[in-house]
C-alpha cells in the first residue's frame, strides 16, 4: 500500500523538478533564439545540434549525466534541460524568423528601434510557435523527470521504481497515474499562460 | 590499460554484442508493427474523415503519457519481458505515422486523382497506385519520428527486464561504474543518431523521387 502523503510529496517534487527545468530552459532558449536571428553560424549550430540530440534516447542522456555530474537534483535538471531546450529554441527561432517582413517594414517605417521591433513585433508574432515548442518540451520534461528518479532526483519516478523492484501493481499505478495527470496539467498551464501573454489584437 | 582495452573489456563483460542484437531486434519488431498499424490507421481515417478528429485526438492523449509510465501501465497486462516495451513503442509511434499518412493522402493534388480516374483506375487503384506513392515522403517523415521514439522506449526497456542496451546502462548506474555508463550511453546514442541519419537519407531520396513541393 502506498500512503497518500508519499504520493503527494513525490508529486510536489516532480512538479518542482519539471517547472524549474522548464523555466530555466525558457530563460536560456529565448535569448539564444534571438541571437540565432543575427548569426547564421549560431543558427546552423543550434539547428544541427537540436536534431542530433533529439535522436539520442533519454535514458542514455540521463545515464551519461552520472559519470559527468554525479547523482541528485542538479544532474537531473541538466539531463531534462538537454531534452527540453532544443524544441523550445527551435520553435522560437522558427516563429521569430517567420514574421511577415511587411510587419517589420511598417515597424521600421514608424521609427521603432531594432530592440522595440524584437520585443513588440517579433516576439508576440512568434508566440504560437514558441508555446507549441514549450508545451512539447513540457511533455518531454515530464517523462524524463520520471526517469531521472533513477539517478536520485526524487519525484514520481521513485514510486514507480519502488513498485518495479517489488513488482507491486498498486505502487506502480500510484506513481504512473499522477505522472500522466501532470502531463495534462503542464499542457493546460502553458495554454493558460499563452492566453494571458498574447496581446488582445493578436487573438481571434 | 589503453582506452581501447577498457572499451573491449567492458564490451565483453556486459555482453554488449548480444545486448545490441536484442536491442535492434526489439526495435525492428516494434517499428515494423508501428508502420503496419500506423499506415493502416492513417488510410482508415482518410477514407472515413469523420473519425479523423476523434482518432487523432485520442492518439494525442496517448502521446502525453510519460514513456516509463506507459510501459509500467502495460506491465500488469503483458507481464515482464519485451512485451510491454514493444507495445509502448507501437502506441507511441502510431500517431506520427498515422498523422503523416493522413496529411500526405489529403495533400495529394486533386488533378492526379482526376487523371487516375480518367485513365480508368478504380478508386482503390487510385489510392494504392497514385495517392499512397505520392504521400510516401511524408509517411517516411512520420516513420522517422517513430524511429526516434522507438529507440528511446526500447532503451527504457532495460528497466523492466526487456533486455537490450538499457540493461547495460541500468547495471552501470546501479554499480556506479562510470566507464560502463559512458561506453553504453555513447554507443546507444551513436546507434540512434546513425539510424536517424539513415532514415533522413531515405526520406530525402523519397522526396526527390515523389515530392511535389
Amino acid at each position: 500500500m502506498v500512503i497518500l502523503e508519499t504520493v503527494l510529496e513525490a508529486t510536489w517534487e516532480h512538479i518542482v523538478l519539471v517547472y524549474t527545468t522548464l523555466f530555466v530552459s525558457i530563460a536560456v532558449s529565448i535569448p539564444l533564439a534571438f541571437a540565432a536571428l543575427y548569426s547564421k553560424k549560431l543558427e546552423f549550430v543550434v539547428m544541427k545540434f537540436a536534431n542530433l540530440v533529439q535522436a539520442v534516447p533519454s535514458f542514455a542522456v540521463v545515464a551519461i549525466m552520472v559519470p559527468l555530474l554525479g547523482i541528485g537534483f542538479t544532474p537531473a535538471v541538466v539531463a531534462i534541460m538537454l531534452r527540453a531546450l532544443l524544441p523550445i529554441i527551435k520553435n522560437t527561432y522558427i516563429g521569430l524568423s517567420n514574421v511577415d517582413p511587411a510587419l517589420i517594414d511598417y515597424a521600421e517605417g514608424i521609427g521603432l528601434s531594432q530592440w522595440q521591433i524584437n520585443i513588440h513585433i517579433r516576439l508576440p508574432n512568434a508566440y504560437p510557435a514558441m508555446f507549441a515548442g514549450i508545451k512539447f518540451a513540457g511533455i518531454l520534461a515530464n517523462s524524463v523527470a520520471v526517469l531521472t528518479a533513477f539517478i536520485g532526483s526524487g519525484g514520481l519516478g521513485e514510486i514507480i521504481f519502488q513498485g518495479l523492484i517489488g513488482y507491486n501493481t498498486s505502487t506502480l499505478l500510484a506513481g504512473a497515474i499522477p505522472a500522466i495527470m501532470l502531463a495534462i496539467l503542464i499542457d493546460l498551464s502553458f495554454t493558460m499562460i499563452e492566453k494571458k501573454v498574447t496581446p488582445g489584437y493578436m487573438k481571434g | 590499460m589503453s582506452t581501447l582495452q577498457i572499451i573491449a573489456n567492458v564490451w565483453d563483460k556486459h555482453l554488449m554484442t548480444m545486448r545490441t542484437i536484442e536491442h535492434l531486434q526489439m526495435f525492428s519488431i516494434a517499428l515494423l508493427l508501428s508502420i503496419i498499424i500506423g499506415v493502416t490507421v492513417g488510410v482508415f481515417i482518410y477514407m472515413k474523415p469523420k473519425t479523423a478528429n476523434t482518432v487523432l485526438n485520442f492518439l494525442n492523449i496517448v502521446e502525453t503519457i510519460p514513456d516509463l509510465a506507459l510501459i509500467v501501465l502495460l506491465l500488469p497486462i503483458l507481464k515482464l519481458g519485451a512485451g510491454p516495451t514493444i507495445a509502448a513503442c507501437v502506441l507511441y509511434s502510431i500517431l506520427p505515422i498515422a498523422r503523416n499518412t493522413y496529411t500526405g493522402l489529403k495533400g495529394v493534388d486533386e488533378q492526379y486523382t482526376y487523371v487516375a480516374h480518367a485513365i480508368g483506375m478504380s478508386p482503390r487503384e487510385a489510392l494504392f497506385k497514385v495517392r499512397i506513392p505520392m504521400s510516401l515522403p511524408l509517411i517516411a517523415g512520420g516513420i522517422r519520428i517513430a524511429l526516434v521514439f522507438c529507440m528511446g522506449v526500447v532503451t527504457l526497456g532495460g528497466l523492466v527486464a526487456a533486455g537490450g542496451l538499457g540493461t547495460v546502462l541500468q547495471n552501470g548506474i546501479q554499480l556506479y561504474q562510470k566507464d560502463v555508463i559512458l561506453i553504453a550511453g555513447l554507443w546507444t546514442g551513436l546507434l540512434a543518431v546513425f539510424l536517424d541519419g539513415f532514415a533522413g537519407i531515405v526520406e530525402k531520396k523519397l522526396h526527390e523521387r515523389y515530392g511535389t513541393w
